[in-house]
């Protein structure tokens, strides 16, 4: 014979338990749609997690061929890899907005990552201090690049330069298509070679109709 | 002209087996060695494609002097799309065969990376300017991009030239004199854009132009003075198109031009060589 002690503690346990599970039914469901309310009120814009901080792109200018200087406040991560990208970001963003002086068509991830290699010279294969920036850039940009010397060469330099004028120690730029290696940015500028940021630098100091 | 015992060395592994050969061929027929020798080239998939030379103008041509025009792109790469129905690749054809032309009547003997639309690797095209020892490159392109006329030069440093040169780097050894033929050129469009043809002809174009040094996978590796001439319409102030690049006023005065600059630097050339100094 069961004592009555012992089914009242029954009875209890089991509108305990079936009360929990009725709770964490309810609870799961209130989290699943706080998630899907949360997917459609995500912020159309990233969170400015950095402070802003002022930084030097050298901008194409179609017209007459040259590389200018322009000062821009805009947030920076710490990381210099990060870094990279968000100044190159903030570049093609000028490049993609209407009435730019050198148009090139938005894409979006323009630049899907920049990573930073020690730059290894002479024959000992030592450091020299410098740092290689490869530039991994999305095919879809590209692809719908507008094709020609000028125009290539100015985006390539511009990146160049953008980069060196920021992080100092990026004295070697190479590019990535994708992932991979491609021959050239839409059909003339050379991708497959070191690019050296002093070009850059030499490219935003001439002038139109100067000498080469 | 300059010796053209230089042999431009392919990358690729096959080179290594090849330099040495050629090498102890040299020492072994000294005679050889004062010939012209033809360039270790890298080896290309297609076959290659034989240079178009017009024949009066190199049967009729005292002494030999090569110019090699470029028509960027063809058949299955259109280059820029310059329009709805202009292409790159259509625009810098009808600029080779025009200024081939202009060239043969002046007496030089050209060769040419295409006649036709089919595709041309750039490899191919340094390949061909190099079996031509040319005295002169031109490569000719066309875009929307930009004002006026566009003359770039290798971005390569500048190197004294040796007896084997890289590939990839070949125009390096080239590229004062890449300079100085872009001078020229770039004088050429000026003095054109100055010129009034009076009321014989149409108002001369003023046109625009911008020297800059760039890396181009065809002209990198050209032994030889090299320039790349891209042509985009001529803008007004408001950055609208003034002229387009297949205006027939315009590519005839850029053509002309560029034959004014080609036989300036071939009587440069000329005058060096009679004086016992070396050509351009």
């Amino acid at each position: 014979v069961i004592p009555r002690y012992q089914k009242i503690v029954f009875i209890v346990l089991l509108v305990v338990s079936i009360a929990m599970a009725t709770i964490l039914v309810r609870l799961r469901e209130r989290a699943h749609d706080r998630l899907l309310k949360g997917e459609d009120l995500a912020p159309t814009t990233a969170p400015a997690v950095a402070p802003a901080e002022h930084a030097t792109l050298l901008v194409a200018n179609d017209i007459d061929g040259t590389l200018v200087p322009e000062e821009h406040s805009l947030p920076l991560p710490k990381d210099a890899e990060a870094r990279a990208r968000a100044l190159l970001d903030k570049l093609l963003e000028i490049y993609a907005s209407p009435g730019a002086m050198h148009p090139v068509d938005s894409a979006p991830r323009a630049v899907l990552q920049v990573f930073l290699l020690p730059v290894s010279e002479g024959r000992d294969g030592r450091a020299s201090g410098g740092q290689m920036a490869v530039v991994n850039l999305a095919g879809s940009f590209a692809d719908g690049h507008p094709a020609g010397i000028e125009a290539e060469t100015l985006t390539v330099l511009s990146i160049c330069g953008t980069l060196h004028a920021n992080l100092s120690q990026i004295t070697e730029v190479r590019f990535l298509v994708d992932g991979a290696a491609r021959k050239t940015l839409a059909g003339h500028a050379d991708l497959t070679r070191t690019y050296l940021t002093t070009e850059a630098v030499s490219a935003a100091g001439s002038s139109s109709g100067a000498k080469p | 002209m300059e010796s053209r015992s230089d042999c431009i060395l392919t990358q690729r592994l096959d080179a290594l087996i090849l330099v040495p050969l050629a090498a102890g061929l040299l020492m072994s027929f000294p005679a050889t060695a004062q010939a012209p020798a033809i360039p270790a080239v890298p080896r290309t998939a297609s076959a290659p494609v034989a240079p178009t030379t017009p024949a009066p103008a190199t049967q009729n041509t005292p002494s030999r002097f090569v110019v090699v025009l470029d028509a960027a792109h063809g058949g299955d790469d259109g280059g820029a799309q310059l329009g709805e129905t202009a292409a790159e690749k259509n625009v810098t054809l009808s600029l080779s065969v025009r200024l081939r032309s202009l060239l043969a009547a002046r007496g030089f003997s050209v060769v040419t990376t295409r006649e036709s639309n089919v595709n041309v690797d750039s490899d191919l095209r340094a390949q061909i300017a190099n079996h031509a020892s040319a005295a002169a490159c031109v490569s000719l392109h066309a875009s929307l991009t930009g004002t006026g006329v566009h003359l770039f030069v290798s971005s390569l440093s500048s190197t004294s030239q040796t007896r084997f040169l890289a590939w990839k780097t070949a125009q390096s050894a080239f590229v004062t004199r890449s300079l100085k033929l872009a001078s020229m050129v770039n004088s050429a469009l000026e003095q054109s854009s100055a010129s009034s043809n009076g009321d014989a002809g149409p108002v001369s174009l003023s046109i625009p132009v911008t020297l800059a040094r760039t890396s181009l996978p065809g002209v990198d590796s050209m032994a030889c003075p090299a320039v790349a001439v891209e042509m985009a319409p001529i803008r007004g102030d408001d950055r609208n198109v003034a002229t387009g690049v297949t205006d027939p006023q315009y590519q005839a005065q850029i053509v002309e031009a560029l034959a004014a600059a080609l036989l300036e630097w071939r009587t440069d050339a000329q005058g060096e060589s009679h004086s016992g100094g070396r050509q351009p």
